[in-house]
């Protein structure tokens, strides 16, 4: 009995040094295989791609909305941010001042804010950071009694730099909010 | 009837007992795999030395090129120059030319052109003194390129016993005077095409899980949307529309549905969008920014992007956004998280300094290991084996697209210099 006992043990234990997987080098283990064998042989496989064309045909759901732009200078001066920052600087409170005047007499007009990032960051983070700076302007623009549907926003991160150069100078002119004008079509 | 165990014979209780041990242990062995030369897992692999000749005929060597930049790309196989070897091509293959000089494994082959490119391929083990595989490929003449990484991802496969990606392709955003738009390469760079309508503003591509569909986001009248590409049928299709941001994430595993983040209602915020029925599902709802979401690959879980904690870091929640999990706590910006295939690790692009650098971390927040360290590397995701990764990078004048290994070895660039590219994804097959 304790003989058997034993040899069982041995047995269990012996298992433990196989590995379950095999990671050869092959040797001579395999004895009983052919030296020449033939390589195992498959029919022909035919290569195909899918066809990926640059043209694309739109299809688009819901109408498209056609505005035309007007660059404004003059009272539309950009305004600066800080560095992740999107509050809006008394700095530039006198320039808000100003467009929000502009805007409650002309009411045939709409104005779009566009926030940019300076190219520092990554893309979505940047383009979320730049819609936070176009909210705070038209909270504030609201805020001074322009009408909310008035005003539409938009955020283009860090997509349409003012200029490419990684210095400060060239960071603090990306971190901006834009003005432009919105005409209803036909006008 | 009830046999009671103190009344057996002692030596049949000792077969009782250890029976069920024994039939387990020899049970292992009874599923050992099939022979793998290369354990991919393993945690130090020793390179395998391998031979491969220039294909007889035309473009012969060009296709054995291809797949010798395939191979050695995954960092297993060291390619042995042929001027070393002491068999030609169309000398019988003997195991003795092979072996003194430590080679694994050689690959031969033959091309023939006529209307179509036909190449026949046989891999040889030396140590086992045998063919492991004899196959012939066929294409048209303009897949040559994809018929050679046919004969790589056979080739791979066979001695590692793994799938190989060596067909799949990259979408990036490719920056052509001043547009940005969507692309697709193969995964080396290769065969670059342009998608889609001109003259747009796109951004973020993500893959469905079977590859036949593309979504991203494209600023078009001044408004954020989200569109479909659908490859069956070359089109495109708006999903979703609405003022503020909308930045396509991640497809839900089953492709029905994806995730993106909206700033619709205020601040970005993450939704689900069903596309059967064009629902909006909020999953996120702070006031803050939460942006940059990515699913894992069983869809249990979501990486994202949030300055709930007053800066922006990474996050982990299960994908009904509950129990959210800060994961990430060196550093004041890190952002654009990607899951591995397999779960086990979160690839993202944190700042250290000045500049921007690849980062890979557990899910639970554990081992952070740093993969670049020069220049500004962002946008990372895995390949769908898990062993690579592409990012892109401004180290070497243009910002470009590069690709990996996993452990951070191996990085170049794939994109050429004069194309300003971001933004890859890769496909899943």
């Amino acid at each position: 009995m304790k003989r058997f006992c034993f040899l069982l043990l041995v047995i269990v234990l012996a298992s433990f040094g196989c590995q379950k997987r095999e990671i050869t080098r092959p040797e001579a283990e395999s004895e009983s295989q052919q030296q020449k064998e033939q390589p195992e042989t498959k029919a022909p496989e035919k290569v195909t791609e899918r066809q990926i064309t640059s043209q694309v045909e739109s299809v688009e759901t819901g109408g498209k909305v056609s505005k035309s732009t007007e660059e404004k200078e003059g009272i539309f001066k950009d305004i600066y941010f800080e560095f992740d920052k999107y509050d809006v600087h008394d700095t530039f409170k006198p320039i808000l001042k100003s467009i929000s005047a502009w805007l409650i007499k002309k009411t045939d007009v709409k104005l779009s804010i566009e926030g940019h990032c300076d190219t520092r960051g990554t893309t979505e983070y940047n383009l979320a950071l730049g819609d936070r700076r176009t909210k705070a302007v038209k909270d504030y623009l609201v805020s001074l009694g322009v009408p909310s549907s008035r005003i539409e926003t938009i955020s283009y991160g860090s997509e349409k730099p003012v200029c490419t150069e990684q210095t400060e100078e060239c960071w603090a002119k990306n971190r901006r909010a834009h003005f432009v004008v919105l005409h209803a079509e036909g006008k | 009837m009830k046999i009671a165990y103190k009344s057996l014979n002692t030596k049949f209780r000792a077969v009782l007992f250890y029976l069920p041990l024994l039939t387990f242990y020899f049970s292992l062995f009874a599923f050992a795999d099939a022979k793998v030369y290369v354990d991919i897992t393993s945690p130090t692999v020793k390179k395998m030395l391998i031979a491969i000749f220039d294909f007889e005929g035309p473009s012969g060597d060009k296709i054995a090129g291809i797949i010798r930049d395939d191979l050695s790309f995954t960092g297993l196989f060291t390619y042995v120059d042929k001027t070393s070897y002491v068999e030609t091509l169309s000398q019988p293959f003997k195991p003795k030319n092979w072996t003194p000089l430590g080679i694994d494994a050689v690959v031969k082959g033959r091309v023939t052109e006529d209307k179509n490119l036909a190449v026949t391929v046989t891999l040889y083990d030396t140590f086992e003194g045998k063919g492991i595989f004899s196959k012939q490929y066929v294409a048209a003449k303009d897949l040559q390129r994809q018929l050679a990484h046919s004969i790589a991802n056979d080739i791979y496969s066979s001695l590692t016993g793994k799938a190989a990606p060596f067909r799949t392709k990259i979408a990036f955003v490719g920056e052509d005077g001043g547009e940005k738009g969507i692309y697709i390469m193969d995964w080396d760079g290769h065969r670059m095409t342009k998608l889609g309508p001109k003259g747009n503003l796109a951004l973020t591509p993500h893959w469905s899980s079977d590859g036949t569909r593309l979504i991203y986001s494209s600023e078009r009248g001044r408004q954020w949307g989200i569109y479909l590409l659908n490859f069956r049928k070359m089109t495109e299709k708006r999903l979703f529309v609405s003022g503020g941001i909308n930045m396509a994430g991640d497809f839900f595993p089953d492709g029905n549905s994806f995730i993106f983040s909206s700033s619709k209602d205020g601040t970005p915020d993450l939704y689900e969008f069903t596309i059967a029925d064009n629902t909006v599902k909020k999953i996120t709802s702070t006031h803050g920014i939460e942006v940059s979401p990515s699913i894992s690959e069983d869809g249990k879980y979501i990486a994202f992007v949030s300055d709930r904690g007053g800066s922006p870091q990474i996050y982990v929640m299960l994908s009904d956004g509950g129990d959210a999990r800060r994961i990430t706590f060196e550093g004041s910006y890190n952002t654009s998280p990607h899951w591995s295939p397999s779960g086990n690790r979160i690839v993202f692009s944190g700042r250290r300094g000045s500049k921007n650098q690849i980062f890979t971390v557990k899910p639970d927040g554990s081992q952070l290991a740093q993969l670049t360290d020069v220049g500004n590397n962002e946008d990372p995701s895995f390949s769908p084996d898990g062993r690579y990764i592409t990012f892109c990078s401004d180290r070497d004048m243009t910002k470009g697209v590069y690709i990996m290994r996993a452990n951070g070895e191996g990085q170049k660039r794939i994109t050429p210099r004069e194309l300003k590219a971001f933004g890859p994804a890769w496909s899943p097959n």
